[in-house]
């Protein structure tokens, strides 16, 4: 994980890749060729094409898909449809991420300060969840947060509540499901920085005057930053594009891009639709990314 | 820690296996609605023949359609409503069976084979029939509900859950309407247009797997969903009440078809068969209790089930099927998704 994150900074002067080293980078070319850039090819071809009555794509070249995103059918103005469906997915995927980051970061901590001997076990119960199925594990979250569920039936028999709250299917429930399914791609790889650290490092921090805060901001932070990184990437780009638990949590009310994609290629059978939502939602992604390393490298 | 790359790794690669299309003789491809095969019955069939049977589901006919065009898996046997059968069959997309190797067709009710969308009976044989009503828990909702109309009359709003089907929620404002629901014109869009715009905010719950969960939860308090939820909820509390819309409702009639390109036909005309033995159909009628077209099969039901109204409508209620409705499938589509946004 480290150096797959630190291959980007690396100092000018590093040697290029000789023949030796592209023979053993083919596997990684030949994957990502085959299973990134050549469906994301095809993904574009679609989506400036038309499908036929039963769904299948013709390739006949039309502007119409995007058009449909952005513009309203009616009034021919901007449309605000997708976009707010976007914007929803986004907040969603964000706030998601900003939940995993507060809750996860200390537990890496507590998990890579841990004796040695506690380590290994410890990571093991982060992971012990996915020895389930994530479906049976997102249905479980709603028998809990349910009306008549788990949660509410405690509160109400404890006399906290008169009526049961509203839990389940709301954008709440979509952010706490996504909260829960994301976690440990946080934990993971702060872990992995956290683990690294130099302990001697945070000492100097403590006996040159520093308190916590500013031994955390100026020392702990920066040392474990490629694994924060790694995790804010982890978290949000599967929490931006999934629609299972949104789906199963949302109630399909409010739906996110990654529902609405998915709709487009099952049930509302337009995959050239489906296509130019996605390629949008790519180009979205780029031009954030393009920002984001772009302002670090001015930093 | 060298485990850590290997952990991340082994989490990315958690995703839903597909089907392996298995090669042998002795396997059974079946594509068919989620929760509708008793899984008794899939056993029994695989015990009895020694045919291993694979299942995979969908949750709505354009569902099932476009993973079916899409090609790669071969399915044996797949599980499409009337409207789709005459799609299919327009479309060449299935193959004619065997009727000799299917004698237990006798069993059938007439009115549910050689129905419009397969005069001739060559293509499909029905497994359920059933309808898309309105469930209403009668512990919450005191005053009667009759019909489109008066459960999105604002009311209810946010107490409501839904079939998650884009025909389905057309046909419903076109009945409320007043407008004939197998003539989708442009015109007839344009007025449905601002009905569901209405309608479609005051829904809580969009659900076409298991519309009857968010009843159990007590998330919602009325909806439209297909009869045999409605059965399921009614068996366990009679709170539940199944009503047909005064407007009119969609009868379908489920059944099975084999796919052109099928690569174990007689595999599929023998699970065809045994489903319609009477003491296989009746436990299907137990799990999932639809209309059974079975006539054999409905003399071994229990009087509670005969009586449940989901299941067995009493009266003359104004029942109607889909019919094809080739292009204009597309403008629903388009419709529905870009006002639920």
């Amino acid at each position: 994980m480290q150096t797959a994150i630190g291959s980007g900074e690396l100092p000018v002067g590093t040697r290029r890749p000789g023949l030796v080293g592209w023979l053993l980078m083919m596997p990684m070319l030949v994957w990502l060729l085959a299973f990134v850039v050549a469906p994301a090819a095809i993904l574009l071809v679609y989506s400036f094409c038309q499908r036929d009555e039963l769904g299948r794509v013709i390739y006949d070249f039309t502007w119409g898909n995007y058009q449909r995103i952005f513009f309203d059918s009616d009034t021919g103005k901007l449309g605000t449809t997708y976009l707010t469906v976007f914007l929803r997915s986004v907040v969603y995927a964000a706030l998601t991420t900003v939940i995993c980051a507060a809750a996860g970061y200390p537990v890496a901590w507590f998990i890579g300060r841990a004796p040695e001997r506690w380590r290994n076990r410890l990571l093991m119960l982060v992971m012990v969840p996915f020895w389930t199925s994530f479906l049976v594990r997102t249905y479980a979250w709603m028998t809990i947060l349910a009306n008549e569920g788990l949660l509410n039936a405690c509160l109400q028999s404890a006399g906290l509540i008169a009526e049961p709250l509203e839990l389940l299917y709301t954008p709440g429930a979509v952010v706490l499901g996504l909260t829960y399914a994301y976690l440990p791609f946080f934990i993971l790889p702060v872990y992995g920085s956290v683990e690294k650290l130099d302990n001697s490092l945070v000492e100097a921090a403590f006996d040159l005057g520093a308190g916590p805060l500013r031994a955390f901001q100026s020392v702990i932070l920066p040392l474990t930053y490629p694994g924060v990184v790694a995790g804010v990437l982890l978290v949000f780009i599967p929490a931006l594009g999934m629609f299972a638990i949104a789906q199963l949590m949302g109630g399909g009310v409010d739906p996110t891009i990654g529902e609405v994609i998915q709709n487009q290629f099952l049930a509302a059978r337009d995959w050239p639709f489906g296509a130019a939502l996605g390629m949008t939602l790519v180009a979205v992604f780029t031009v954030a990314f393009w920002f984001a390393s772009g302002k670090r490298a001015a930093a | 820690m060298k485990l850590l790359p290997l952990i991340t790794w082994a989490l990315l690669a958690l995703s839903p296996v597909p089907l392996q299309a298995a090669a042998n003789k002795g396997s059974l491809n079946l594509y068919c609605w989620s929760e509708y095969v008793p899984q008794d019955v899939i056993d029994g069939f695989t015990k009895e023949t020694g045919i291993k049977v694979n299942v995979e589901n969908y949750a709505s006919n354009e569902e099932m359609l476009s993973k079916l065009l899409a090609g790669g898996a071969r399915y044996d046997l797949i599980q499409p409503s009337e409207y789709m059968i005459e799609a299919l069959i327009k479309a060449g997309k299935l193959q004619p069976l065997n009727l000799a190797n299917i004698p237990n067709l006798k069993n059938l009710d007439p009115k549910f084979t050689k129905m419009p969308h397969d005069p001739e009976g060559q293509y499909s044989v029905p497994w359920m029939a059933g309808s898309v009503g309105i469930v209403v828990n009668t512990s919450k909702i005191k005053e009667p509900v009759k019909g489109y109309k008066d459960l999105f009359s604002g009311k209810y709003r946010k107490r409501i859950v839904v079939l998650n089907d884009s025909r389905e929620m057309v046909t419903w404002a076109m009945y409320s309407l007043g407008l004939p629901i197998n003539t989708v014109t442009p015109d007839a869009l344009e007025k449905v247009k601002p009905v569901l715009k209405d309608w479609l905010p005051q829904v809580k719950v969009f659900d076409s797997d298991s519309p009857k969960t968010a009843f159990l939860n007590g998330s919602v308090d009325v909806g439209i969903v297909w009869s045999g939820e409605a059965a399921i909820l009614f068996k366990k509390n009679k709170k539940f009440q199944y009503i047909l819309p005064q407007e009119g409702a969609h009868q379908f009639i489920d059944s099975l078809a084999i796919p052109v390109g099928a690569p174990h036909k007689e595999n599929a005309e023998k699970f065809i068969n045994y489903i319609l033995r009477p003491e296989v159909s009746v436990k299907i009628s137990e799990e999932f209790p639809y209309t059974n077209p079975n006539l054999e099969a409905r003399k071994l039901l229990k009087k509670a089930q005969l009586q449940n109204p989901a299941s067995y409508p009493p009266g003359e209620p104004k029942l109607e099927t889909f019919k094809d409705i080739g292009k204009a499938a597309q403008d629903i589509d388009k419709l529905v998704t870009d006002l639920k946004g």
